[in-house]
């Protein structure tokens, strides 16, 4: 019962939020409302039981790109656009039909897969669990994307340096 | 939901609510005091309890001068900026509020309220410490929030720097509790501060000391103490984010930073000091309690004398530090780890050796850090004067 | 090779010195308890404020003689108005940085002790909430008409106006002037005295010089009657 009122307020949450991010015109509320939707989906996994992927989704969507999305706006120039003009875009209809193909497309086998509510307690994802699945069977996978991460790091660092003027080079910094 | 249920989370929860927030008006008066007394001066010494004016004589060293304080914010005009995002004004002071309160619930500090509940912990997670740093970061989202709503460029400017800021710094402070983390091998806060039951505290091994001073350092940018207080400079963007903040708004963002402060103290203690270690705490079950609350103070109170001591960092200096310095060292740190724990550790002979041969290869790369960092500034050429 | 980091540890071992010492050794304080006086081993007369609105404060006096808050206006003995050295000239006006202080020049003009009759300010209003206390306005006054006070409890409640000090509340007799800055107002008195000699020397030498000239031009003028006269015959 808890925890059933738990997932309808979470649900609710992260649907307003996510509606709230579409609708509206201004940048920076859009991300905001964003952020809630993501907080609303942590707190849905975290009802799973799923407290490292919820934990993830925290520190990954709303602590990283989040904030990301932030720095990229404030680089833009005209951040809040006025929410009281409507949508007029005519698009509305391709993007359901682009909906409903994902939907059918990527979610509904999952969904057709789903163990039974019993099956699914006797999983109990732990933390625990999780540390040696990534340590003793993936642990070449979790290598080598650590290894993509870092030539990634090393290469925004290259980028973000830029192309060194001659002149530049005896200027101290 | 059952009353059972009820009462256990009140049980859990409401004591945090209630204590840190208490030690949070005597905090603000240790502070000054203390930074008063570094600079020669006495601090707060007139109100008292009762309020000196009326009869009564007990100033008691200004104890009531946090109360005077609440009230005064209590009581004062709330002026919101004429173009400031009136919604998002008013949400910033509360969300800077609720991640700092959430991440207390996350400490391992054990308070035997009941007989059946004993000890009684918030949240009793596996993934408790990696909780906190999600839920800490979300403090960044709050300060800009306030910087982007204020509508002022000193305000944004305070967002900015304090979102480049957190997000810098946050990534030795994770690498640093890392190597706890790895040595346990648990993310369970209470099982961490479990495994140093006794003496056998984090701080006292070679790892454990420079982990935990980079952890120190880390969380003093991360709760923008000085030296680190960048965002809220007072005397360059007057006062960043809070500039355009007044009354009960500005005092809840002062209660969310200073609560942000003792969870990261807390979780210093959790990892590296033994959490409610001490001696006495198989007899009397509230000194566990105690011990951690004072630990946390004893953190704070470094916070507070390097506050009276440090000059504020440059912007460049500040990115500098965590980039090139720290985050190199907490990634050697891991390694040195790494290679004490595999050396055998029986005689006191090969423990010795640890210690020194580790806090050498540290030191020694602490050095050359510095020396690399070092700022190419030679003396000036004067081309027309002699 | 330094320790790194000794600096800070350095730095904190002097923090430390000051906290501890402030403990132990009054001197070190650089402020005190206002209420406190010297000599007083414990703090006296801790919240006796002054009952009334506008009392000037006792503590005006046991603060140091060298410290300053804000402008006053003085006038010399007699009845506050009749003897205003201020003449309205709006130098201080006009200096001031942060620009707060406003006067208003009279219309007519106003004879006080027995000096050329002068403008008098029909308003001086200083708002001491924008007031940076630099004393610009005391070192261009030509008439020592403008010094410190060093009155500090100015709390107010009223925001709007409260912290505007109007001519009425700034003037100041030279006694109290001499009460609270002792030195420096006898420094001033004593300048002021030398200059007035001086002025009135140079007065007296101008007076004579022109009375010399006025018997020569009449010696001549005679002497020239003299001539004509004696042309004439």
């Amino acid at each position: 019962m808890n925890e059933e009122i738990a997932f309808w307020m979470l649900s609710a949450i992260a649907v307003l939020g996510a509606l709230v991010a579409v609708r509206k015109r201004n940048l920076i509320h859009g991300v905001f409302a964003l952020m809630v939707f993501f907080a609303g989906l942590a707190g849905l996994f975290l009802l799973l039981l799923a407290e490292f992927i919820a934990a993830a989704q925290i520190l990954v969507y709303i602590g990283a790109v989040g904030i990301l999305l932030l720095f990229a706006i404030m680089l833009t120039e005209r951040v809040a656009g006025d929410d009281g003009r409507r949508m007029t875009s005519r698009g509305w209809f391709w993007g359901l039909v682009a909906a409903v193909a994902v939907f059918v497309v990527l979610l509904l086998p999952p969904i057709q897969q789903f163990p039974s509510p019993e099956h699914a307690r006797a999983i109990e994802p732990s933390v625990k669990e999780l540390g040696e699945k990534l340590m003793h069977p993936y642990v070449v996978t979790l290598e080598v994307l650590a290894l993509l991460l870092t030539a990634a790091l090393i290469g925004a660092v290259t980028a973000a340096q830029g192309v060194r003027m001659p002149k530049e080079e005896d200027s101290p910094e | 939901m059952s009353p059972d249920l009820v009462r256990d989370i009140l049980i859990a929860t409401v004591p945090l609510m209630v204590i840190f927030p208490t030690l949070f008006a005597f905090t603000t008066w240790l502070e000054r005091k203390a930074l008063a007394r570094i600079q020669n001066r006495i601090g707060p010494n007139k109100v008292g309890v009762p309020l000196t004016r009326y009869g009564g004589r007990f100033s008691l060293f200004g104890l009531g001068q946090p109360l005077a304080d609440g009230i005064k914010m209590l009581f004062k005009e709330n002026i919101v900026p004429r173009d400031a995002d009136r919604l998002f004004h008013l949400l910033a002071p509360i969300l800077a509020l609720i991640p700092a309160m959430l991440v207390l619930c996350f400490l391992p500090i054990e308070f035997p309220w009941t007989e059946s509940l004993l000890p009684v912990q918030a949240f009793l997670l596996d993934g408790a410490v990696i909780f906190f740093f999600a839920i800490t970061g979300l403090n960044t989202l709050a300060i800009f929030m306030a910087g982007w709503a204020s509508r002022n460029k000193y305000s944004l400017l305070g967002g900015m720097r304090a979102i480049a800021q957190m997000v810098s710094y946050e990534i030795p402070l994770v690498l640093s509790a890392v190597v706890v983390v790895m040595m346990v091998g648990s993310l369970n806060a209470a099982e961490i501060a479990n495994a140093q039951a006794g003496w056998n505290w984090f701080v006292f091994t070679p790892w454990g000391l420079a982990a935990f001073v980079i952890f120190f350092i880390a969380s003093l940018a991360e709760t923008n103490r000085s030296p680190f207080d960048l965002p809220e400079a007072e005397s360059e963007i007057i006062a960043g984010y809070f500039t355009e903040y007044s009354g009960f708004k500005f005092a809840l963002f002062f209660l969310g930073e200073y609560i942000a402060m003792f969870a990261i103290s807390g979780l210093a203690v959790t990892l590296f000091l033994g959490g409610g270690a001490g001696p006495g705490i198989a007899t009397l079950p509230w000194l566990s309690a105690m011990w951690f609350i004072a630990k946390i103070f004893a953190l704070i109170a470094v916070m507070i004398w390097l506050r009276g001591t440090l000059p504020r960092l440059r912007v460049d200096q500040l990115m500098g530090f965590a980039w090139k310095f720290l985050l190199p060292l907490s990634i050697l740190n891991i390694l040195v780890a790494g290679f004490a724990h595999f050396i055998p550790q029986e005689n006191i002979v090969s423990k010795v050796a640890v210690w020194v041969v580790s806090l050498g290869i540290l030191y020694m790369a602490a050095k050359g850090l510095n020396q690399l960092n070092r700022p190419n500034v030679r003396p000036r050429d004067y081309k027309y004067a002699e | 090779m330094s320790l790194l980091g000794g600096g800070i540890l350095k730095g904190m071992a002097v923090t430390l010195r000051n906290f501890v010492g402030s403990y132990f050794d009054r001197d070190r304080l650089t402020t005190n308890d206002y209420a406190w006086r010297a000599g007083d081993s414990l703090p006296q007369h801790a919240g006796e404020y002054p009952k009334e609105e506008g009392e000037q404060l006792r503590d005006t006096t046991t603060v140091s003689q060298y410290s300053r808050n804000f402008p006053m206006l003085l006038h010399d003995e007699g009845e506050a108005m009749d003897t205003i050295r201020c003449v309205a000239c709006q130098i201080c006006e006009r200096e001031c940085p942060p620009q707060c202080i406003y006067i208003e020049k009279s219309t007519e003009k106003m004879e006080r002790g027995g000096n050329k009759a002068q403008f008098y300010p029909a308003k001086f209003d200083i708002d001491v909430s924008v007031c940076m206390s630099c004393q610009i306005c005391v070192e261009v006054c030509p008439f020592d008409a403008i010094v410190m006070n060093s009155q500090f409890e100015l709390s107010t409640s009223n925001r709007f106006g409260g912290l505007l000090l109007r001519r009425d509340d700034l003037l100041k007799s030279n006694g109290y002037y001499h009460k609270i800055h002792p030195e420096e107002a006898a420094a001033r008195d004593r300048r002021m005295a030398e200059e007035k000699a001086a002025k009135e020397a140079k007065k007296k030498a101008a007076a004579e010089a022109a009375r010399k000239k006025a018997e020569e031009k009449a010696k001549a003028e005679a002497e020239a009657d003299d001539k004509k006269q004696e042309d004439t015959q």
